[in-house]
């Protein structure tokens, strides 16, 4: 646990400061989205297509005209004549805003409906008569490279298949030679669902065009705002929306998760409507139309492999993963990451061969691939590493705890770089596992599974030891779009000593307006409660990528404790002024410089502050404020070791986690109480994919679980107790040491508690079931292993 | 989705009745509970209009119905319809085949019916499709013996009656 180095009424890191937002949020009196009313402000809802794909043959507005209070109703055919119909994605893909002649998935934007109350819009929505010509869809992403597969993308000149790209790394035939003379293969295919985030705000936003001044402001909930700005100028700069003409605010947002990075056809019709009308036009989708049509997470197919010895050393890892991209490329990576930071797959094992490869493909889908609370697939690549390590110590016999010790990267041989080209910052792998088997108490409950299994009980101990990658990053190798993924941090600090800090991130619930307020208490001294947090207005806002892939930390934060660094340095020159000394004889104290060795000649931060403004040195840049861009040297690795214990009813299936233990390791700590609170929610969406959540299609293209009706999200109810814990290893390039933790909870989870019901269900030589394991799947395992023959 | 549902059955009437009701699109369809024609294109084609109900859904699909065969000889026949939802939010195939046999002096019937269906009755009532299909086709059987005993069809479509006898069927009460 860090050390707090801060009395608690400067509260700098380590102190669990109650959340400065939390004042708002607990009497209703956060600000979203869907709060904003603005003068003469109409309502949209779109009608969405029923076919997976279809040609449409005529869309007729007659009677939705008809309806009191609808103004207009847009097709993909008006937005044409402004050439507004189609938009890149953040892959460079191509997306369509509105289809003019074929829609490519169930529930796309087919028009909008433009009126004077929502009700209003709705009812016209249900009025609009669209003629569709169904065509066959193409839902197998294995089919979908078929060569006898129709060809999605007609409207890419020359496209002549499905395929979208293909990627790779590592060392494709030092893998395949250590493959071929190894003692022990594992081999496993294994579906990653497609899930949705399922954040409790949907998305939506305002979109106000003055037609007078040229200014657009777009209220919009996004985690990226700057990126947003500059997309739109990029998207309609050719109507006359030019970059310093357009301000993007995001208000208060109720849960990212990544599914509000992607920009979204219904932000740029709401766009076009208020462009064309003059008027603010509000959009706000509806639970279903955000589950259907939104941006989906995960989908991969890997065909994973590990290589090892009969002793239980692992040599090297092979992964082939199919992602099916839906009808177009619209994943939120880094351009250079098609495939994320897939890679970190060869997880937190020390050995030096390893291949992955991936093709991604076309299919009948919603667009998507967002990073799910998790840094760019990285949730795929520890289910991929963390099952194959289970799978190897069972087929060897060995208990997969010693088999993790016996592998883990050691902690004097950090930094480690790792056979896919990642230089793993620092860690401390085996602490972590000793800590979480202690807490848990292995080897008694290794003890009573053995008594329970002897009396044909089903229990099961699952582990997860993760490393993740987090805080995109360095300039050299990330970019969205071109834009280098540093962040910002700009701190002015009033005369009184009291300071306004702003972000290019976005908080989505993850408690920045403490937490940074905190980085910069505990590097200047001056009381938490003191410092206003700002984020999400562009036209106020230092530029920045925004929040996800547990970036803000890592590049905010350390941009905040540098901005802090240099206000420093400029305290010190005032203090030596002050004092009538020489800089050199200065030392700081938090809050303070003194003399050395006469600690009663001092000045503290908040005299220096007023001095800056009031008595400032001559020659002197007067004020005192401070901006930084930071650009992170590498990214961080957090670790954790997660352990999970099942109980499961043989007769029904059922699943009962008796235990959770999660040892975290995210470096140094800023808000303990923060970020138990992210552990605490992270695992509860890691329940989620484990046992409940995965978005399903028919062959014909129907999504078939569209509504919370049957798309299960784990509630109170479903969520076990909770232990957690740390250890601390800070990253050594982090300018205070933190690594970042909202996501892995997320990424370690799931893998924790597949293993622990395969563990269960081993007896019976049950080796492998795809998550979400149901009670159904379990029970259909142990009936086709022949548990229930007499 | 698709779902397919066989059923057969016996009745005590001679297999050239069976195969009139069977083929004529007026009686056949008079036994389809929510269904009705609307007009004669020619002798093999018909324009009609279907009800469905499932739970809280409520759809109706105009479209067409086709024999595609109406084999006397060897008493098979094959009924091919295809509809859009009036309001444009979705689909519906149905391939319906007949096929009858003599025995005991009556006749054996058996029917297959192949429902596909894509848009928002998909989406949301996806787990009842099934089961509430298999109830209308139950009372489509029963309209089909009623009318070749020359008692009242009731076409009308009974969701009430039948939700409750699914619910009765899931309790374990007697289905009706």
């Amino acid at each position: 646990m860090t050390q707090c180095k801060t009395s608690k009424e400067i509260g700098g890191m380590g102190h669990s400061l109650k959340r400065k937002e939390d004042a708002r949020f607990i009497q209703g009196k956060g600000h979203y989205v869907d709060d904003i009313k603005l003068p003469g402000m109409l309502y949209m809802d779109i009608v969405r297509s029923p076919y997976a794909y279809a040609k449409i043959k005529s869309i007729n507005i007659e009677e939705a005209m008809k309806v009191p209070g609808v103004i207009t109703v847009v097709t993909g055919k008006d937005l044409e004549k402004y050439k507004l119909h189609w938009m890149p994605t953040l892959m460079s893909d191509t997306q369509m805003v509105l289809p003019t002649d074929t829609v490519m998935y169930q529930a796309q934007e087919v028009c909008a409906v433009i009126a004077t109350s929502k009700y209003a819009a709705r009812d016209g929505r249900e009025a609009v008569k669209v003629e569709y010509e169904p065509m066959k869809p193409v839902m197998d992403p294995f089919k979908s490279l078929d060569p006898a597969a129709p060809v999605l993308r007609t409207d890419k000149p020359g496209k002549k298949d499905n395929h979208i790209w293909h990627w790779q790394a590592g060392d494709k035939e030092k893998t395949a030679q250590v493959f071929a003379n190894a003692d022990v293969v594992i081999k496993q295919q294994m579906h990653i669902p497609r899930i949705h985030v399922v954040s409790i705000e949907t998305c939506g936003c305002v979109a106000d065009y003055d037609k007078v001044n040229h200014h657009l402001t777009m209220y919009m909930t996004t985690q990226a705002p700057h990126a947003i700005r500059t997309v739109i100028a990029l998207v309609a700069g050719h109507v006359g929306l030019s970059e310093e003409r357009i301000r993007v605010v995001s208000p208060d947002i109720g849960g990212g998760f990544g599914g509000k990075v992607p920009v979204y056809p219904g932000y740029v019709i709401a766009i076009a409507v208020s462009f064309l009308v003059g008027k603010p036009v509000k959009w706000i989708e509806d639970r279903s139309e955000n589950l259907q049509a939104d941006s989906f997470a995960r989908d991969y197919h890997i065909t994973a492999e590990l290589a090892g010895t009969k002793e239980g050393k692992i040599l090297a890892t092979r992964f082939k993963v199919l992602a099916d991209h839906g009808y177009t490329d619209a994943a939120a990576n880094p351009s250079k990451f098609p495939l994320g930071l897939f890679s970190i797959c060869t997880g937190s094992y020390d050995y030096n061969a390893a291949f992955v490869e991936a093709d991604a493909v076309y299919t009948n889908k919603p667009p998507g691939g967002v990073a799910y609370r998790c840094s760019f697939r990285v949730t795929e690549a520890v289910q991929a590493i963390e099952r194959l390590t289970d799978m190897f110590a069972k087929k060897i016999g060995k208990d997969p705890a010693e088999l993790r010790m016996q592998n883990f990267i050691k902690k004097e041989d950090f930094p480690w770089h790792s056979p896919t080209g990642w230089i793993y910052d620092s860690g401390n792998y085996q602490a972590g596992l000793q800590k979480a088997m202690d807490v848990v108490g292995y080897a008694a409950l290794r003890k009573e599974q053995a008594e329970k299994q002897a009396r044909g009980e089903l229990m099961g101990i699952g582990i997860s030891t993760f490393t993740e990658i987090v805080g995109a990053g360095p300039s050299k190798d990330f970019d969205i779009l071109g834009i280098k993924m540093f962040d910002s941090a700009e701190i002015r600090v009033h005369p009184t000593g009291k300071a306004i800090a702003r972000f290019g991130t976005k908080s989505q619930g993850q408690g920045h307006e403490t937490t940074y307020a905190q980085i910069i208490a505990e590097e200047l001294g001056i009381p938490a409660e003191n410092i206003q947090v700002e984020e999400g207005d562009t036209d106020t806002a230092p530029y920045g990528l925004g929040t996800y892939a547990s970036r803000s930390t890592p590049t905010a934060g350390a941009a905040a404790a540098v901005a802090s660094r240099k206000l420093r340095d400029k305290a010190r020159k005032i203090a030596a002024y002050l004092l009538e000394v020489s800089e050199n004889d200065l030392e700081w104290e938090t809050g303070k410089f003194f003399v050395k060795g006469a600690p009663e000649k001092s000045k503290t931060i908040q005299e220096i502050v007023f001095a800056a403004y009031t008595n400032h040195p001559q020659g002197m840049e007067a004020g005192f404020e401070a901006t930084h861009y930071y650009d992170p040297p590498n990214l961080t690795f957090p670790s954790g070791a997660y352990i999970c214990v099942v109980d499961i009813d043989k007769e029904t299936g059922a699943i009962h986690i008796r235990r959770f233990v999660a040892i975290d390791d995210c470096g140094n700590i800023i808000n303990p109480m923060i970020v138990q609170g992210q552990v605490h929610g992270g695992l509860t969406q890691a329940v989620a994919p484990a046992m409940y959540e995965e978005l399903i299609y028919d062959g014909e293209g129907n999504i078939l679980n569209g509504t919370l009706m049957d798309y299960l999200v784990p509630t109170a109810v479903e969520s076990p107790k909770w232990e957690t814990g740390h250890t601390c290893t800070p990253s050594p390039h982090h300018p205070i040491g933190a690594k970042g933790v909202g996501e892995s909870p997320t990424v370690g989870g799931p893998p924790a508690i597949a293993n622990a019901i395969i563990d269960a269900l081993s007896p019976f030589g049950i080796t492998h079931i795809d998550i979400p394991i149901t009670p159904y799947k379990v029970w259909k395992a142990l009936k086709e292993h022949g548990a229930y023959d007499k | 989705m698709n779902t397919t549902i066989t059923k057969s059955f016996h009745v005590e009437h001679s297999i050239e009745d069976v195969w009139a009701n069977l083929t004529n699109p007026e009686k056949v369809v008079a036994c389809v509970p929510g269904a009705s024609l609307t007009e004669k294109v020619d002798d093999n084609n018909f324009k009609g209009a279907v009800q469905l109900k499932f739970g809280p859904v409520k759809a109706s699909y105009g479209g067409l119905v086709t024999f595609t065969e109406r084999d006397a000889a060897t008493h098979k026949m094959t009924l091919k319809g295809t509809g859009t939802d009036t309001k444009g939010k979705g689909g519906a195939e149905m391939v319906m085949n007949g096929k009858l046999a003599e025995k005991d002096g009556g006749t054996d019937v058996n029917v297959s019916m192949e429902m596909s269906i894509t848009g928002m009755l998909a989406q949301l009532g996806s787990r009842l499709i099934n089961d509430v299909s298999n109830q209308v086709f139950d009372q489509f059987v029963n309209n089909f013996k009623a009318q070749l005993a020359g008692k009242e069809v009731d076409s009308s479509l009974h969701a009430g009656s039948i939700a409750g006898s699914m619910i009765k069927g899931i309790i374990g009460g007697k289905k009706s």
